[in-house]
């Protein structure tokens, strides 16, 4: 046991402890950076493509495809640029909240939404990480529940350090131990 | 009391038979799709009839001998808390299953097992449908005492008392249902529906074949429909009197179908365990300890609300999974058509305290009806103005209407949806023209989800959405308040009473 300090108070169903009144802490800076490089690379590689196509000396293209390529071009940077700045407002009202029984999670702009996991209902948890996120060092953190993996709960864009940190509280945590 | 412990076990013989039927079914599934070109090159088979008896004489001997080599490369055993199992003649497969990993036990019984009484055993685990371990061929009496052993590992670590499984020895009979409850289930469940769309693409063909069948009856179609001896009427009760046998047929199908796999049906307890015991050709038995249960759900569709049927469903865990095969072959218990007072009685038999049959529903905004409708006529109406534009009255009409009926299932839906929360479970009401009434205890919840899109936001709305572990279920457009209630009052019961959840 953990725990060793037993507390009982008694609750009033309008005293429960809230979700929604808690502070979240937004994700880490190079997070949404990193995105945002991401995003704009991928539509200069779409815009760049195009372009090459529109320039390339080696094949003639139908006329009705030349006609368009311009305005094509034109409406996926404008698109890619749109989404970007998307990108920017999505990523940073996305937070995490942590209490001494579980985790939260807020993202959307347009559908806001919060997601809570109880740590006693957590199977198993997951570090992840791809190229670019080892390269700035972020880590995604996923947690598992019974409710499948439909309904896995992930925090993305944490610094390294802070996710082992996290995964090290979900796993010593006394909810944990107690439930194997 | 068994002696077979940690030492590698074959099984028995009939298992062979159980290989060989698998095989035959396995390839038959994937000669489905080589059926045209058997019948294309039906008529050259058919000229040299000792090719095709030698080829199937080798078909068969190759049946037999691969039947021969799985049961011989079949091992299973049992030790200190494990099953293993290896199989496979040229690709192995092990598997090492922990007692305290497994779910559910479940036995069936294909037609060929009955004489010598043995069944397979069905392993669940609680991971991926992948995971499961099959027993093939045991005895009853073994695949008896196993079951015992394998689900009474838990509490005997718990609690090493012994005497509890003297005890479990005894069942109670909770629910049977007769033939003619299974006839009613069949006309009431939407099977007919089910094997319609499965006929579908061959309508063409079948409507053809149907007019030359009747034509080469000495009935002139074409004569019939154009004299003009018959009232309009009688055209229309012709119809409506063929439409009455098609349907007739699929509801015969239909009731067919239920009677075959819940045939004997019958739901047991003995202490915390349910079992369910049916079906005609291969008998299923299915094994659920109380403490699983996630959901009970009550289901009615239209039909059933005039018959004043409902059927009643315990979810247990990963029932998202097995949704995908029928109601029986799933781990999850699904008792057909009964009344509602034996609904309720089952209901309460499970969890007692449970207001399933008495508890009023609190109507979810009518902005969920307001927004529905929205959607339905940005995507409809322009497309008749578009209709109209380009002279298609027909189509433009058609959309019309169409945007009136999804109006009208909308807000039926929208009536339909309700909830409520009492002290220790969360009921939800849904459905469209039949309904569904789900309950669930709240300590059972794996995660909590708030919605709110900007829609939502400017009536101070919002969805919230209660995973289990059988699945999501969603509470939508209900106050902000509300909702943050039902979430912080989830959070709270989980986390402070610290209940299992199986």
């Amino acid at each position: 046991m953990l725990d060793d300090t037993f507390s009982n108070q008694p609750i009033l169903p309008d005293n429960l402890p809230t979700v929604s009144s808690q502070a979240f802490t937004p994700l880490s800076p190079m997070y949404m950076k990193v995105n945002l490089m991401c995003r704009l690379t991928f539509w200069l590689i779409v815009v760049s493509a195009l372009l090459t196509l529109y320039w390339q000396p080696w094949f003639v293209l139908p006329k009705t495809l030349e006609l368009y390529l311009p305005q094509l071009q034109l409406a996926a940077g404008i698109f890619g640029l749109l989404t970007s700045a998307y990108g920017i407002i999505a990523d940073k009202n996305k937070g995490y909240a942590l209490r001494e029984h579980d985790f939260s999670y807020h993202s959307g702009v347009i559908f806001k939404s919060v997601v809570s996991q109880p740590i006693l209902r957590i199977q198993h948890v997951e570090l992840k990480h791809g190229p670019i996120d080892r390269h700035f060092g972020l880590s995604n953190l996923e947690i598992f529940s019974a409710g499948g993996s439909m309904h896995t709960f992930a925090i993305p864009g944490l610094p390294e350090e802070k996710a082992r940190e996290l995964r090290s509280y979900v796993l010593t945590h006394s909810d944990i131990a107690e439930n194997d | 009391m068994t002696n077979y412990q940690g030492q590698w076990l074959k099984l028995s013989p009939v298992a062979i038979i159980y290989f060989a039927v698998q095989f035959v079914k396995d390839v038959g599934n994937n000669l489905i799709y080589l059926l045209p070109a058997i019948l294309v090159g039906y008529n050259q088979f058919s000229e040299n009839g000792l090719a095709i008896i030698s080829g199937l004489t080798a078909l068969l001997l190759f049946v037999a001998i691969s039947a021969l080599l799985k049961f011989y490369f079949y091992q299973y055993r049992l030790t200190d808390g494990r099953v293993q199992i290896h199989s496979g003649v040229f690709q192995k497969s092990h598997i090492d299953l922990p007692f305290e990993r497994i779910q559910n036990v479940r036995f069936e019984q294909p037609i060929f097992y009955r004489p010598s009484n043995h069944v397979c055993m069905l392993l669940d685990t609680a991971g991926s449908s992948k995971l499961e371990a099959k027993i093939i061929a045991l005895s009853k009496g073994v695949a008896e005492s196993l079951k015992q052993e394998i689900l009474s590992h838990k509490t005997e670590q718990a609690s090493s008392a012994e005497t509890e499984s003297t005890e479990t020895e005894q069942e109670q009979l909770l629910n049977s249902r007769s033939v003619q409850d299974l006839v009613i289930h069949g006309l009431a469940s939407n099977r007919i529906w089910i094997v319609l769309g499965a006929l579908a693409p061959f309508f063409n063909s079948l409507s053809e074949k149907f007019i030359a069948g009747i034509e080469n009856l000495g009935v002139d179609v074409d004569a019939l429909m154009a004299s003009s001896q018959y009232a309009f009427w009688q055209y229309v009760l012709f119809f409506l009197s063929i439409a009455f046998v098609v349907i007739a047929f699929m509801a015969l199908i239909s009731v067919l179908g239920s009677v075959i796999t819940f045939y004997d049906f019958k739901l047991t307890r003995s202490n915390d365990r349910y079992i369910r015991r049916n079906g005609f050709f291969t008998r299923h038995e299915v094994v659920m300890k109380l403490s699983r249960l996630q959901m009970i759900v009550y289901q009615q569709n239209w039909l059933d609300r005039i018959l004043q049927r409902v059927n009643l469903k315990f979810e247990q865990l990963g029932a998202s999974l097995d949704r995908q095969s029928s109601g029986t072959s799933g781990g999850k218990i699904m008792v057909p058509s009964v009344t509602q007072g034996e609904a309720n009685a089952l209901a309460s038999d499970a969890w007692p305290e449970n207001k399933l049959s008495a508890i009023n529903y609190h109507p979810v905004s009518k902005r969920l009806a307001v927004r529905n409708t929205l959607i339905a006529f940005w995507l409809l109406i322009p497309l008749a103005i578009t209709f109209i534009y380009f002279d298609q009255a027909e189509l433009s009409v058609a959309a019309g209407g169409l945007f009136i009926l999804t109006t009208g299932l909308v807000i039926l839906s929208w009536k339909r949806w309700g909830y409520a929360m009492d002290e220790q479970f969360i009921y939800i009401r849904k459905g469209l023209i039949g309904v569904n009434y789900r309950c669930f205890p709240i300590h059972k919840v794996q995660q909590t989800q708030l919605h709110q899109s900007w829609f939502m936001r400017r009536f101070q709305l919002c969805s919230v959405r209660l995973v289990l572990a059988c699945g999501g279920q969603t509470l939508p457009f209900i106050k902000r308040a509300t909702g943050e209630k039902y979430i912080d009052t989830c959070l709270y019961q989980v986390e402070a009473l610290r209940k299992s959840w199986m």
